[in-house]
Parts: structure tokens; C-alpha cells; sequence
């Protein structure tokens, strides 16, 4: 049995339907084996039977004809490439097409003088069919020259819509491959907008005539005549799937020429028609592709920026004779705000910090690492921390961004165990001692915001073994999935009993606690934690 | 968010229903508001935040920023009605006593008029 298929243009849209029956019908009833709906069309309008392998069409008696190519017809083997009409209406149109014009079956019931269009579709086909590494601009110049040698159109123009939906020129070509200035067609907008908006193609023949004169004055001023434009629909394969018609147009492609030539015959507009719908989808995938390249650069850069930020963090674990310590900081996104840091401040013993600042993602690492910084070159010339947190926040007030601030914790430990520290805003420390706990609360405001803030510190003391466990926010209001937050409480719970431990497994342990706890969520903010030992004098 | 405004004497009442987030976009509305008040020559701005269930740190960093160009101006922002949760915030950044706060709106009108016996 021979293959045929029959290309459907109708109410619906365009499809494709297979002829895989003996007798296949076509009617206005539900039952029939195509069924279109119009009023031109009879319940039983015509029936395709397969007969030696051919395929005979037959007219059942249909109250407006069946037509072939434009002729009348009551019985009639069909060839490839034939055009049937369904009664009065110009708006139906079935195309009979037989096996190996599988990608161009449209353009092949073209006239033959549009080969060359054929071809292109062809390749066009497969650029789509490859997802279309091709950047999108050599796509449109591909399709332009192709439009233009094939039409003999002097010269064209593709308009693809912006971001907010306004047709803007893309490319523009003269034969033989030459690019022109957008400028050149600033006075011929009008036609191309209306084609836009409409979805359908326009010819105009002659701007000298008709009523278009008085609207096309501008085109005429430079001696164009005659126009083809043509719009680039796309029909997302869902809508095609379901047969239900819901073409996007994507853009519209303009030719015009001085003479009138093959441009503006039938066959070449209607193969010009069908090419557009397989240009305007290489050039939607080209459009995708490029967009998809752009993300993915965009994607290469943060990953970049979270391997710096990370390495802008002093290691994980650090000692010196008194103090040990473990830190660890999980952004939420690539890049967080978040950071901790560390350094030795000569007699005034061991410095560390950990800062918060307010958001997340790239705008909270850039004023993360500007905090980091400041904190580092203050730290090292402050008397105190409460000095050096006041000298933090004016540096950032001098850089202010708007309304943005950070929080941080900054702590000394001498060798003989005092911690000195002020706390600006941040989630207060946790000291866990062998018969206790405290909180850190000492400092002032939030970092960033107010010239007029002032900082205080305090001091305890430390005794061998005693733990410092400095956490971000993204610790405490860790949520679970009922909603509950992590809390003092949980935190206060998951140290109990670490005095002496190593900061590695005491850090180890709160993190699985908070990993634990808020299993089953998305972390919603970045969760950082440092915490510190005293060691003891040695 | 919304926001509503009374005016009772020469301090207008700001009346804030709703979340102060970024996401919401709420803490530019308020920044919107209070500068178009400022402009219009108001200097004593009372903040009903009685209706405001949540702000984020964009919030907060825009309360303080209206705070400071308030005073930077020679006028007062003054916060009225906080629930638990905003004090929280407030106490746990030491903000809090960085903003005179009243639990009720006679107690808010009269510090602005015992201010300008003063």
C-alpha cells in the first residue's frame, strides 16, 4: 500500500493528517475520517479510496463541489502536489502529498520555480532539526538571501519583535549578499506592522495605485513599487499536537522591488509562505539556543563567583597555641551573603568575625566581601573590637548603598583567655562552658546604616575547653516543614553536653542537627557557623 | 502592603497593612511615601505598624534609611504599635533604642506635642 498524506489548512490551522484507510472521508460529521468544519462543506463532502495504488478522489454528491487545482471535479486520481478545494471557500485547503517531500511537503505543490526556496526550507529543516547551533544573525542572513534571490525582490528587510513586543529591524539585505543600513527602509514600516499584527501576508503591487497611496507616500518617495511581506508564524507543538490553531508570529520578512517580476506571482508567494514558516522556526530556535548560551554564560560566571567567594575565606580549620576553631558557610544560592574570617592580632591575641548581610545572592556577596575586607584592614589597627566595629560601620556609611546593611559578630581571644567582643546586629554567640551557657549580646547596631550608631564591647573569660559557637541567622531561623524555626532553644539543645569537644565534630554536629531539623525544605537563607575553643594557656 | 496616611494637627499618621519585603516590594512603596511626604513639608511622621505581620531585612535597612532622612531633615519618624516579632528584630540588631516606639497612638501624639513645648 502506498503512503500518502493529505496537508490540512483550515479553521484549525495546519495540520497533518495521514491517508490510512481503504476509503478515507471528508465531511462535516463527526464520524468522517477528516472532519472540517464549515458551512461550505457537506455532512459527506468527498471520499479518497485507494485503488491499485493510487488514490482516487471522489465528490459525494456535495451540495458545493469538490474541486482539484481549481477545477470542478467529480472523480479524479490524484497526483502529488495536487490542491483540493472543499466548495465555495478559499479558506480550506487540502494539499495531497505523496512519500518523499517529507520536510517541504508545502512548498512542493509550489510552482517549480521556487526550487531553490525548496532547498532552503530544506536546509532550514534541518538547522532545526540540529537545535540550531548557528547563531541566530547568520540564520537571518541565510534566510534573507535565499527570499531575495529566489523572488528577484531588489532588496528585504526582517523585523523580529523586541522584548516588549515592538517590531524592530534585524537584518537588511541588497542581492547578492550585501547588508544594508537599517536606514534605508525607515518609510516602510507600515506595511510590515500590519502584517505583524494580522498574521497575514501582503501584496502590494503597485503603491501608485489603489488606495494605499495616500498611506505609503514614504515608500514611494524612494521609488519602491512593489511589495511582498510575509509574516513568520510559528505553532508550538502542543497547539499542532491537539490540532487546535495557535500560531505565534514571530516576526515578519519584507521584500520589494522596482520591476515587476516573479516576485509577485502566486506560486512565488505561496512557496514564500510555507519557506517563512520554516525559517521563522530556525530562527525561534536559533533565538532559544542563543538565549539558553546566554544563561549558561551567565550560570559559567556565578559558579566562577561562588569558587572565588569561597576562596576569599580564610580555611576551614584553623590553631594556634591557646584556640582551635572550625568553620563552614552554605549559601543558598551560588553565591551568598555570608562570610567568616579569622587572623592574628599580635599581643592582643586571636581575632575572628562573622558577618551577615542583609539579602541574598550576588548583591549580598559583593557587600559581604566589602565587610570581610573592611573588618580585615580594621581589625588588625583597633584597640578593641567595639573600636573596630565603629570604624567598620563608617567605612561602609561612606559607601553607603541604600538601606542595606550587615550584621556581624567580631571577638579577640588573648592567650590567657579573655574574649573581648562586640556584637552589631548579629544572632548572638553561644559560650558553652563546663556548668553553662551565656549569650553574647554586647555591641550596637546593625553595620551600615547609621552615622550617629555607637559600639560598646564587653569581656569573659574563658576556660580551657569552653566553645564559641558564632552562627548566621540561616542557623537559628532554619524552618522545618511545619514551619517552626531552629530557635536558641535547638541550638542551646544541640551543644549541650560538647564542652572540650573538638570544633570540627561540634560544628560537625550542629550542622546535621540543622540539616536534620529542616529536612524535606529548600534552605531559604545561608546558613554559616563558626565555632571556637580555648585551649588553654599552653 | 498598603499604606494609609492621616494627617491629625501637623503629624501624619502612616498606616502600613501588610508585609515590608523586598519580594513584595513594600520597603519602596514606604520609601516612596515618606519622601513624598517630606516633600510636601510633613516632619513628624508616626508609623502605625499594628497591621505589618513581616519584615525582612530589605524592610528593616529602609525603616532605618527613612529614619535617618527624617532627622537628617530636622524632623522625627516615630514607630507606633510593633508587634512581638518586629520588637524581636529590632531588639536582636540593637535598633531598638535607635527608634522612639509607642504602643499607643495618644502616647505617640504626645510625645510630638510634649517635644514642641520643649
Amino acid at each position: 500500500m502506498s503512503e500518502a498524506r493529505l496537508h490540512v489548512t483550515d479553521s484549525q490551522g495546519r495540520r497533518v493528517v495521514m491517508l490510512d484507510r481503504p476509503v478515507f472521508l471528508i465531511g462535516r460529521r463527526t464520524s468522517a475520517d477528516l472532519q472540517i468544519v464549515s458551512t461550505d462543506v457537506s455532512r459527506e463532502h468527498a471520499e479518497i479510496a485507494q485503488e491499485d495504488g493510487r488514490f482516487l478522489l471522489r465528490d459525494r454528491a456535495s451540495r458545493y463541489g469538490t474541486f482539484v487545482n481549481g477545477e470542478q471535479v467529480t472523480e479524479r486520481i490524484l497526483q502529488h502536489g495536487d490542491r483540493i478545494r472543499l466548495g465555495r471557500t478559499e479558506a480550506i485547503e487540502l494539499v495531497f502529498m505523496t512519500e518523499g517531500a517529507k520536510t517541504t511537503g508545502f512548498l512542493d505543490a509550489a510552482a517549480s520555480d521556487a526550487s531553490d526556496l525548496r532547498q532552503m526550507a530544506a536546509i532550514l529543516d534541518g538547522l532545526r532539526a540540529l537545535g540550531s547551533g548557528r547563531v541566530l544573525n547568520e540564520v537571518l542572513a541565510l534566510v534573507m538571501d535565499s527570499a531575495l534571490e529566489v523572488t528577484k525582490a531588489e532588496r528585504g528587510f526582517m523585523m523580529l519583535p523586541n522584548d516588549e513586543g515592538e517590531l524592530e529591524l534585524k537584518i537588511a539585505r541588497g542581492r547578492g549578499k550585501t547588508t544594508l543600513p537599517g536606514t534605508s527602509f525607515t518609510t516602510s514600516e507600515k506595511i510590515p506592522r500590519e502584517v505583524f499584527r494580522t498574521g497575514q501576508s501582503r501584496i502590494v503591487r503597485d503603491l501608485m495605485e489603489g488606495d494605499l497611496k495616500g498611506q505609503h507616500d514614504g515608500t514611494i518617495a524612494v521609488g519602491i513599487r512593489h511589495v511582498l511581506c510575509v509574516p513568520l508564524c510559528v505553532t508550538p507543538m502542543s497547539a499542532a499536537a491537539s490540532g487546535i490553531s495557535d500560531q505565534r508570529v514571530i516576526g515578519v520578512l519584507y521584500l520589494d522591488g522596482r520591476e515587476r517580476s516573479t516576485m509577485l506571482s502566486d506560486a512565488t508567494r505561496s512557496s514564500l509562505e510555507a519557506f517563512a514558516t520554516q525559517a521563522a522556526l530556525a530562527i525561534d530556535s536559533a533565538r532559544l539556543y542563543a538565549e539558553s548560551a546566554e544563561k549558561a554564560r551567565i550560570d559559567q560566571e556565578l559558579r566562577m563567583a561562588a569558587k572565588y567567594q569561597q576562596d576569599l575565606l580564610p580555611e576551614r580549620l584553623y590553631e594556634n597555641a591557646a584556640v582551635d576553631l572550625a568553620a563552614e558557610s552554605i549559601p543558598c544560592r551560588t553565591v551568598g551573603g555570608d562570610f567568616y574570617d579569622y587572623l592574628e592580632i599580635g599581643e592582643r591575641g586571636f581575632g575572628f568575625a562573622l558577618g551577615d548581610v542583609a539579602g541574598k545572592g550576588p548583591p549580598a556577596a559583593l557587600l559581604a566581601t566589602a565587610v570581610q575586607s573592611n573588618f580585615v584592614a580594621q581589625a588588625s589597627v583597633s584597640s578593641d573590637p567595639a573600636e573596630a566595629m565603629a570604624r567598620v560601620n563608617k567605612a561602609l556609611l561612606r559607601r553607603a548603598i541604600e538601606a542595606r546593611f550587615a550584621t556581624m559578630f567580631y571577638g579577640s581571644v588573648t592567650p590567657d583567655g579573655r574574649l573581648s567582643y562586640c556584637n552589631a546586629g548579629q544572632e548572638p554567640p553561644l559560650v558553652v562552658g563546663s556548668s553553662g551557657m551565656a549569650w553574647l549580646e554586647t555591641g550596637g547596631p546593625v553595620l551600615g546604616l547609621l552615622s550617629i550608631a555607637t559600639y560598646e564591647f564587653d569581656a569573659v573569660s574563658l576556660q580551657p575547653g569552653d566553645l564559641v559557637v558564632v552562627c548566621s541567622d540561616g542557623v537559628t531561623e532554619a524552618r522545618n516543614r511545619a514551619g517552626d524555626e531552629f530557635g536558641r532553644d535547638r541550638l542551646v539543645e544541640a551543644m549541650r553536653g560538647r564542652h572540650g569537644a573538638r570544633p570540627e565534630a561540634a560544628l560537625e554536629h550542629l550542622m546535621g542537627a540543622v540539616k536534620s531539623f529542616s529536612e524535606g525544605t529548600a534552605q531559604a537563607d545561608d546558613v554559616t557557623a563558626l565555632i571556637l575553643r580555648y585551649r588553654g594557656q599552653r | 502592603m498598603q499604606i494609609g496616611q492621616r494627617v491629625v494637627g501637623d503629624v501624619v499618621v502612616i498606616e502600613i497593612t501588610g508585609d515590608i519585603t523586598l519580594s513584595k516590594g513594600g520597603d519602596v512603596l514606604l520609601k516612596d511615601k515618606v519622601q513624598s511626604l517630606l516633600q510636601q513639608g510633613h516632619r513628624k511622621l508616626l508609623l502605625d505598624l499594628g497591621n505589618v505581620s513581616y519584615v525582612d531585612s530589605a524592610g528593616l535597612g529602609q525603616l532605618v534609611q527613612i529614619y535617618a532622612t527624617t532627622s537628617h531633615l530636622g524632623g522625627s519618624m516615630k514607630l507606633l504599635r510593633l508587634t512581638k516579632r518586629l520588637k524581636d528584630l529590632l531588639v536582636l540588631t540593637k535598633l531598638l533604642t535607635v527608634f522612639e516606639t509607642y504602643d499607643s497612638e495618644a502616647d505617640g501624639m504626645a510625645s510630638f506635642a510634649n517635644a514642641k513645648k520643649a
